[in-house]
């Protein structure tokens, strides 16, 4: 009987080692986790730890992060959080400097992310996790176009001065007018209308670049420091570029741009992109332009050049069992070797070494203008309630930038529902 | 008259018999019971529950505290809650009637044979099949400017180029189009099934009376298909009370909060917001809402005794 | 039967009408299924050109990157096994509390059927949450059984309600004849009932396989990596951030095709059903 027992205690300690060597992953969904998918049998060789790997759109990576990750509970030993819902999850994942040393690879250190992408998990003085990827506005503008001679000369005659990258945001709409009334393309300018967060991020890149913070952190609360007069006055120039973009651009996003910009014969002169799609901008199978595109940082408003931040960081939950391996995960992940892969498949880590490494200046010529990028990275307000503001940006932002309603109407819609959100929230 | 008496006549000889069967309806009825309250009835109260709580969902968010009716009373101070039930019967109220005249219309039209009779009636049925999320982009796709199928085909039939999901009337069209060209099918094959069903000598004698195809659609075949169309728009509405992924691929809600339906709302309330609460609140006043509903159509003309008349008649 | 030649000259005139009148319906009804079907084969770039119907570059390539696509595989072979499960169930439980409601009289019987309609109107967002917890607690999350147990739940008082009117159409002779030569009830049920309402079974699982095939809320999140079912494995190439229209048409036609099987051969059995005159109008 007590052999009996011992037996089966040990099965039951033998098939929870083996379960220990099993993580559960829980990412979003593009090019860049899916690149790595194929190397995962590599790590599983090297560390004997299986990896179970799921990824899913990034509203619903949201939502299942939210349902399955508690202070005591979670179905995945290693989440990915964006940089806006950092302070939402923060209290249950695990700061990074608690992280286990590493056996097969050694533990990452921090500074080798770019210190641009390393604010994104930096919350409450703590480094709650790692970020993963090197995401943040960068400006898309047509080669073929401004390379023109008959342009060229053409649009000096016309503004007094030389077509070239928009370094300005006045520049971008002297260049797409210009273009879209020629008809040489399709739109002057590609917006984004999509999902909340997005044209958050646009909404955000126009007060920035026209003077103004939208909401920061005053005595410890989220507080509406907008200046209305330079608010409108954002909105007011997006509604110009609006004008010289494509019909049917007030609901585009991603999927709608891309189709302008890559398979429209005529196409879009110039817009910002998320450097994880990039691979299929240009990728010929899905794109007119490859090879054509300029990469540069976003043009600059009156009041300076600002990129806005979109990256992951991937943290461990505080109630995960398996903590050692999933680290052991994400430091294989941000080694170097593995982001020169990544690189190499033309997505984009955010390792410095491997962007600003000379090998890639060529072949990849983006990974130059996310390095002069990160120079204004620009962070989206982060709180809690920022789900719900979005939506508000979005609704009225659209409205005025579309003239479905005045600008300043709009602007002071978002102002008082966004004050009116921040009062019912206890703070 | 007459079949009144019959049924109840049917129903005292049933109800003399049903004693001495004794248990026999719950055996029959307890598996359905039994996964229903496993499934449903335990959700539905663990909802309720949920509903006076203040209740993030993400436990980062903060300690849930009992917060009684506010979750309630906030709900009716929300224009969005409004508008969203608003838009979600106009939905209801305009797509459904439209799906069931074209589904009768055309199964009153196929309910023959015809040379490819059986094929058209299959291959109609394929959108009902078609994946929701995949229905919805496949919309959101013909309907761009440009390069959208539709878009391209409407203006080459010289229409205009519009941006349907740009505007706020157009894109709540664009999304009741969608259903409609999703679900009709599902109303004709349910009401071809009904119609295949009427004795053919119940035509023929009335033929022979020399009633004219009007006459006999409204005083034969309507009366006798009516607890199929009931049916079939009871089906319809319980699945367009709760349609969600078609409409969530197709605008978001969006443009604003124009196609923004109940349950859209529901979900930006718990997943988008964090109230779990505030969605629990709005589920129960759905509940609330579809007993309402319910009652209403299924009492009046669907009740069982109803349906037990129109079987003996 | 007495028709002279010029009434079936008349006759066939008319159907033939009718014939392009169907098929005029059906090309417009198809029209959507016909461009996904056909962006399957298309290069994403002439998906977006505007032109949907040219054909010249035809690729087979969005099927293999589909094909080879490992989340996909599992999804279609979870969606397959929890769609025949879940209907099967449903369908034998939802026939049984049909038949139980229809033909018995017993107290609460009105508020009973109502329930199971109204229990099927609530949005499954609202139910969802607390489900996982439910799921979470017992061992079911991200398990076939939990995710069949869940699309069972909403299927059951579906069947209920497309069965009732079947059920209370059969005629109470058949039943009191075979009580009468000693039937039990069970017997009376199994193999009176459901010939005669074997129309209405095919129509109700076809319905329930469709409502489990489709489903994408329960899925998403009462399942992961083991259980998921293939519309959530198609949603990641849907909506994305990058163009993989291709893909997603094809994996959307793949889907189509047992719904496709499905659909054609269930015409046969339910023209059959009821040309074999067991429903009484």
């Amino acid at each position: 009987m007590k052999k009996a027992l011992i037996v089966l205690a040990l099965a039951i300690a033998c098939a929870s080692m083996v379960s220990a060597q099993t993580i559960n992953v829980l990412f979003w969904d593009d090019a860049y986790p899916r690149a790595l998918m194929e190397k995962i049998p590599e790590f599983e060789k090297a560390t004997g730890i299986k990896v179970n790997f799921e990824i899913l759109q990034p509203p619903q990576v949201f939502t299942k992060t939210s349902v399955s990750v508690s202070k005591d509970h979670t179905d995945y030993d290693l989440v990915c959080v964006d940089e806006g819902n950092i302070p939402l999850f923060a209290p249950l994942m695990l700061p990074y400097d608690q992280w286990g040393p590493g056996k097969v690879f050694k533990k990452i250190d921090p500074n080798t992310v770019t210190p641009a992408m390393l604010d994104v998990a930096q919350w409450d003085g703590k480094l709650i996790g790692l970020p993963i990827n090197g995401n943040l506005y960068v400006w898309m503008t047509r080669k073929d176009l401004i390379e023109n001679k008959t342009y060229q000369a053409q649009f000096k005659a016309k503004y007094g001065y030389d077509l070239g990258v928009p370094q300005t945001l006045q520049q971008l709409l002297d260049e797409g007018t210009f273009f879209y009334e020629k008809g040489i393309v399709s739109g002057g300018f590609g917006p984004f209308n999509g999902g909340p967060a997005g044209v958050f991020g646009e909404a955000i890149y126009m007060w920035n670049s026209f003077g103004t913070d939208f909401i920061n952190w005053v005595n410890g609360k989220p507080t509406l420091v907008i200046d209305k007069a330079k608010g409108v006055q954002g909105m007011e120039f997006y509604k110009k570029l609006m004008k010289i973009s494509p019909k049917g651009a007030e609901t585009w996003a991603h999927v709608e741009r891309q189709a302008a910009f890559c398979a429209d014969p005529k196409g879009v002169f110039s817009m910002f992109i998320w450097p994880a799609q990039i691979a299929s901008y240009e990728d010929p199978d899905k794109s007119l332009v490859a090879n054509k595109i300029v990469y540069s940082a976003p043009p600059a408003g009156p009041a300076g050049r600002f990129a806005i931040r979109g990256t992951w960081a991937v943290n461990i939950p505080l109630a995960s069992k398996n903590k050692d391996a999933a680290a052991e995960f994400v430091y294989w992940w941000a080694s170097k070797d593995i982001a020169a892969w990544l690189v190499e498949q033309n997505t984009v880590p955010a390792r410095t070494d491997v962007l600003t490494d000379p090998r890639y200046a060529k072949s990849k010529p983006w990974l130059a203008a996310i390095a002069d990028s990160m120079q204004y990275a620009a962070a989206r307000p982060r709180f809690n309630e920022v789900a719900q503001v979005q939506d508000i940006v979005k609704k009225y932002w659209i409205m005025g930038i579309t003239g479905q309603m005045s600008c300043d109407d709009a602007m002071q819609k978002i102002m008082d529902e966004t004050n009116n959100v921040l009062k019912n929230a206890k703070y | 008259m007459s079949s009144r008496t019959q049924s109840i006549e049917q129903r005292d000889s049933t109800r003399l018999s049903g004693k001495a069967r004794g248990r026999a309806p719950f055996l029959f009825l307890a598996p359905a019971i039994i996964v229903v309250f496993a499934v449903l009835i335990f959700p539905i109260v663990f909802s309720l529950i949920v509903s006076t709580y203040d209740w993030p969902l993400s436990e980062g968010a903060g300690a849930r505290s009992f917060v009684g009716f506010d979750n309630y009373i906030n709900l009716t101070k929300d224009p969005e809650f409004w508008n969203s039930l608003k838009l979600q019967l106009g939905f209801i109220f305009i797509a459904i009637p439209i799906e069931l005249v074209l589904g009768f219309a055309v199964a009153l039209l196929l309910n023959r044979e015809f040379f490819g009779a059986r094929v058209v009636r299959s291959l109609l049925l394929l959108p009902v099949f078609f994946l929701p999320i995949l229905s919805g982009m496949t919309w959101r796709f013909m309907l761009q400017p440009r390069y959208g199928p539709l878009n391209t085909l409407i203006v080459n039939l010289g229409g205009p180029e519009v941006s349907w999901l740009g505007n706020p009337i157009t894109a709540y069209i664009a999304i009741i189009i969608q259903d409609v060209w999703r679900m009709w099918p599902f109303m004709f094959m349910l009401l071809y099934a009904g119609l295949t069903a009427i004795p053919q000598e119940l035509m023929e004698a009335a033929q022979i009376d020399g009633a004219g195809f009007w006459r006999k659609l409204r005083s034969l075949t309507i009366p006798l298909l009516s607890p199929t169309i009931l049916t079939a728009v009871l089906l319809r509405i319980i699945d367009a009370l709760r349609v969600f992924s078609e409409v969530y691929v197709m605008t978001e809600g969006g443009p604003g909060s124009a196609t923004m339906l109940f349950s859209l709302y529901t979900q930006r309330q718990a997943f988008g917001y964090q109230k779990v609460g505030m969605a629990s609140a709005m589920a129960i006043f759905l509940l609330i809402l579809s007993i309402v509903f319910a009652l209403t159509l299924v009492r009046k003309n669907m009740s069982l005794d109803v349906l037990e008349e129109k079987a003996g008649a | 039967m007495m028709s002279t030649p010029r009434k079936k000259t008349r006759k066939i005139i008319v159907n033939s009408i009718i014939a392009i009148v169907a098929f005029a319906v059906l090309a417009i009804e198809l029209y959507p299924i016909a461009i996904t079907v056909l962006n399957g084969f298309r290069r994403d770039i002439d998906i977006l050109s505007g032109r949907p119907f040219q054909l010249n570059q035809l690729t087979l390539r969005s099927y293999q990157l589909v094909l080879k696509n490992v989340g996909f595989q599992v999804g279609m072979k979870n969606s397959i096994i929890v769609g025949i499960l879940s209907t099967g169930i449903s369908v034998l439980i939802g026939a049984m509390a049909s038949y139980g409601i229809a033909r018995f009289h017993f107290r609460g019987r009105n508020g009973l059927a109502y329930s199971f309609l109204v229990l099927r109107m609530l949005p499954q967002i609202s139910l969802v949450i607390s489900l996982y917890l439910m799921f979470s607690a017992v061992g079911l999350r991200d398990t076939i059984a939990g995710i069949t147990l869940a699309h069972t739940s909403f299927n059951v008082p579906y069947v209920i309600w497309l069965l009732l009117p079947f059920f209370t159409a059969v005629d109470k002779a058949y039943e009191e004849a075979a009580m009468v030569d000693g039937c039990t009830r069970s017997g009376v049920f199994f193999k009176i009932f459901i010939p005669i309402v074997a129309p209405g079974l095919v129509v109700g699982a076809v319905f329930a396989f469709l409502n489990s095939w489709n489903e994408f809320m329960y899925a998403l999140i009462l399942t992961g990596v083991n259980a998921k079912t293939a519309p959530v494995a198609i949603n990641g190439l849907l909506g994305g951030e990058t163009l993989t229209w291709g893909q997603a048409c094809a994996a959307g036609t793949i889907m189509l095709i047992p719904v496709f099987i499905f659909t054609l051969g269930m015409q046969k059995f339910l023209i059959r059903g009821i040309t074999a005159g067991g429903v009484k109008g």
